[in-house]
């Protein structure tokens, strides 16, 4: 099965590309949009409680965003809480602190991507899991 | 999401386009084409999702280079702050012991210019010291020498009073027995005599004497001197 729409909320500007290129080799998305800011993909989510239009199916949220008001922690539990959820919706950072995890999992994350030079498996695996994830069936799930 | 189906003649120019220049589509757009009848259009289709995967995966290395690269670059980058960071915070702490030391040696300097004055002043007062010691030496000195003189004056006079008194008295008794036509003149003119020569021996051992103290307290105060 293949996401139609993923957002990426990340400061890195590489790991966007890193991110796009290895969504499309192992068909993982038609389409992926990328932000480098909290405040950004807060607005985005705003925007589509009122026209959902373009609302992506997942996002990943980077932990910490350089540059931004919140962290990611933040910004899903503003997304779950304020702006209606909607979305398959988890952290993927270099970070496995399991403070934060905790944590990802009270503001309702679904999932913690480790992210590393060898990120592919890993998506590999979320791909399985994602039906799971859309159903609301799947428990929080750590990929490292 | 619903597939696209791509007429005839399309397939065919894109076909013609890959064929004569080897360019193809790429990117999620191969995704969503559906696959038509012919095999032609379904190889180019095939062949588009190859060289688009290739290209992917030659891009995605080369990210990933460039990402690790950046990451080596950031980590020497904050060794590099760390050092300068521990170099600036030696060079501030030399600094501060530069001060330090700078500040004691101003310190060591004043005590010394200190202790320096305090020796001149002691030099000062030393010298002020034994020269009121030779001037208390001297008033002492000259205190005795003119006690000296006084009581020598004083024995002087008394003896030559004694002399004087004597002789007077001797000579008014020898006159008296001379008028009244004593008898015992001789006798009283010997003795008269006798204690006379005796009295002048004494005055002028007397005068002697004193003559000899002073003659040795002038030589005494020329060696002291």
């Amino acid at each position: 099965m293949i996401i139609e729409s993923i957002l990426l909320v990340d400061d890195e500007n590489l790991f966007h590309l890193v991110f796009e290129d290895a969504c499309s080799l192992l068909d993982i998305s038609l389409t992926l949009e990328s932000v480098s800011s909290a405040d950004e993909a807060e607005k985005m989510f705003k925007d589509w409680m009122d026209d959902p239009n373009g609302k992506p199916e997942v996002a990943f949220v980077d932990l910490n965003i350089v540059g931004s008001s919140f962290d990611g922690i933040e910004l899903i539990r503003r997304i779950n809480f304020q702006y209606g959820n909607g979305v398959v919706i988890g952290i993927i950072s270099s970070s496995a602190d399991q403070t934060e995890i905790s944590r990802a999992l009270h503001s309702g994350a679904q999932f913690w991507i480790v992210k590393s030079d060898d990120i592919e498996p890993r998506l590999e695996e979320f791909k399985e899991d994602y039906q799971g994830y859309k159903n609301r069936t799947a428990t929080f799930k750590v990929y490292k | 999401m619903n597939k696209i189906k791509l007429p005839a003649h399309i397939c065919q120019e894109l076909e013609r386009v890959a064929k004569d220049h080897k360019v193809y589509l790429e990117g999620n757009i191969l995704k969503v084409i559906e696959p038509v009848s012919y095999d032609s259009f379904n190889k180019y289709i095939s062949d588009a999702k190859e060289n688009d995967s290739n290209n992917r995966k030659k891009r995605l290395e080369i990210t990933k280079q460039i990402q690790k690269q950046n990451r080596e670059l950031k980590h020497s980058q904050d060794e590099n702050e760390k050092l300068m960071s521990d170099l600036k915070k030696a060079l501030n702490e030399a600094e501060e012991a530069n001060k330090s030391v700078a500040s004691q040696n101003e310190k060591l300097m004043s005590t010394q210019s200190e202790n320096e004055q305090l020796m001149s002043d002691l030099k000062i007062a030393l010298e002020t010291a034994e020269n009121a010691k030779k001037a208390a030496e001297n008033d002492l000195d000259l205190i005795q020498k003119k006690r000296q003189f006084e009581l020598i004056g004083n024995i002087v006079s008394y003896a030559l009073y004694v002399i004087v008194g004597t002789g007077i008295i001797t000579t008014a008794l020898y006159i008296m027995a001379i008028i009244h036509g004593s008898s015992e003149t001789t006798l009283i003119g010997n003795t008269w005599s006798n204690l006379f020569g005796i009295l002048l021996t004494n005055s002028f051992s007397i005068i002697g004497t004193i003559m000899g103290v002073k003659y040795a307290s002038k030589e005494e105060a020329k060696s002291d001197s």
